[in-house]
């Protein structure tokens, strides 16, 4: 090993050892890299998928304690500069692979090879598809997983919000003071999203919503013209420009498939919160089968999987 | 390219290489209608938390691909006319041109690799 630098090897074989390897870039990554940095532990993180995570395209944030009210792109920030000035490191690469060898894992990113002695997963998940016909042909041209970002080219037009959760309710607020009309449809009955958000929707003024309704079809020409809705009366065709869904979450765990158990639904399986089926693998945020998924809890999963590392090291 | 004076964190002045130019509507057409390169236009916004993360991702890939494709960033409440010519409907969105044709469109946040991978592609298949 090359003790300037840290690399093993030579030429396209060179890999880099390390402490430990955090891959992620959202609040669990983020406190995870904070942790990390004042233990003093040699590390990386790689930003793979979305930089700042899920949260980082939030609208409002209005439940993370001693914070009355913040975007999800400014605590994400403020997160990342935190960390950065405790010594974490950053790198914008995506993991390809995860392998274990020997005592270590090779962990391969489109930058570079690492040989981590530790790995914390904090991918984070991603919107999950409905797979409706129209979904695919017309995203970025109606479809949209993002109020946020997209909700001020929606300024009084007719929009329809797919889903029943916190994201769904809290997007569909946000999104409700852009738009003329809001229709939110909802598989179920009743709202999965916390009480507060769900009062805060059925007393919207320019919001309706449909139970026990789930989307079909998506049509249009260049761009979204309307849907084709089951709901309880049968069919039903509406007019709308455009279509927000927010109807679960697809995990980011594809390239840790060979290293450590997963569950049918793509989340790491976890014991003791942020324990893998490998003693020197962690899961934290929204990439593990933890019930809550929030701010909060993920950047408490960081700090835990962090603070296992460092216990490990000693 | 173009080339910024700007201040750095010490106080001095000096000349940062901005491979990503910034247009405004007039400059779409001119932009797009390049013939040896392949140009990407992402059309994004100043309150758009993604588009602010793809910004450093687009300056690495121009540094790579400095050769095969000129990269061009447009904010949508600036130039509204592009924005609706070209039915931008969330931010953000890159689409890429050639020779005056629109060849491929992404909505959303790309990683370095998967931008990287996709553009590479777009030229192994148009640029001769």
């Amino acid at each position: 090993m090359d003790l300037k630098t840290g690399l093993v090897g030579s030429g396209s074989t060179e890999s880099r050892e390390l402490d430990l390897v955090i891959a992620g870039g959202g609040p669990a990554a983020l406190a995870a890299a904070l942790y990390a940095a004042r233990y003093d532990i040699d590390h990386i993180v790689l930003e793979s998928y979305q930089p700042g995570g899920q949260a980082a395209l939030t609208a409002v944030i209005e439940n993370y304690p001693g914070i009355k009210t913040i975007t999800g792109g400014d605590i994400v920030t403020a997160m990342k500069e935190q960390a950065e000035s405790w010594g974490a490191v950053f790198e914008m690469a995506s993991v390809l692979s995860a392998e274990p060898l020997k005592d270590k894992i090779q962990i391969k990113a489109d930058s570079s090879t690492y040989m981590a002695r530790n790995l914390i997963i904090a991918t984070g998940a991603a919107p999950a598809k409905l797979g409706v016909p129209g979904e695919e042909k017309f995203y970025g041209r109606g479809v949209s997983y993002c109020a946020t970002c997209d909700a001020p080219f929606f300024r009084d037009a007719r929009v329809l919000v797919v889903g029943g959760g916190d994201s769904a309710v809290k997007e569909a607020l946000h999104l409700s003071d852009f738009v003329s009309e809001l229709v939110i449809v909802h598989r179920r009955d009743k709202f999965r999203a916390e009480p507060y958000l769900a009062d805060k929707l059925l007393s919207c003024g320019n919001c309706n919503v449909m139970w026990n309704t789930t989307l079909k079809e998506i049509k249009g020409d260049e761009s979204v013209k309307g849907v084709i809705l089951n709901t309880p009366e049968g069919e039903k065709e509406m007019k709308f420009d455009g279509i927000f869904m927010y109807v679960g979450r697809k995990p980011a765990t594809e390239p840790f498939a060979n290293l450590i158990e997963l569950n049918d639904n793509g989340t790491v399986r976890t014991h003791n919160i942020v324990h893998t089926s490998r003693e020197n693998v962690f899961a934290a945020g929204d990439v593990t089968d933890n019930d809550l998924r929030q701010i909060v809890t993920a950047v408490s999963d960081g700090a835990r999987a962090a603070s296992a590392v460092f216990d490990k090291l000693q | 390219m173009l080339v910024k004076n700007v201040t750095n964190q010490t106080g001095t002045r000096e000349e940062v290489i901005m491979a990503v130019k910034h247009i405004k509507s007039n400059d779409v057409e001119a932009a797009a209608s390049v013939t040896d390169k392949l140009s990407l236009i992402d059309f994004s916004a100043a309150w758009c938390g993604p588009c602010k993360m793809l910004t450093p991702v687009l300056e690495k890939v121009s540094d790579d691909l400095d050769e095969k494709v000129s990269f061009y960033h447009l904010d949508v409440d600036e130039s509204p006319e592009a924005s609706s010519k070209f039915g931008i409907r969330g931010v953000p969105t890159m689409i890429v041109f050639h020779n005056g044709e629109e060849i491929d469109r992404m909505v959303g946040f790309r990683d370095r690799n998967a931008l990287q991978t996709q553009l590479e592609s777009l030229a192994d298949s148009k640029l001769v």
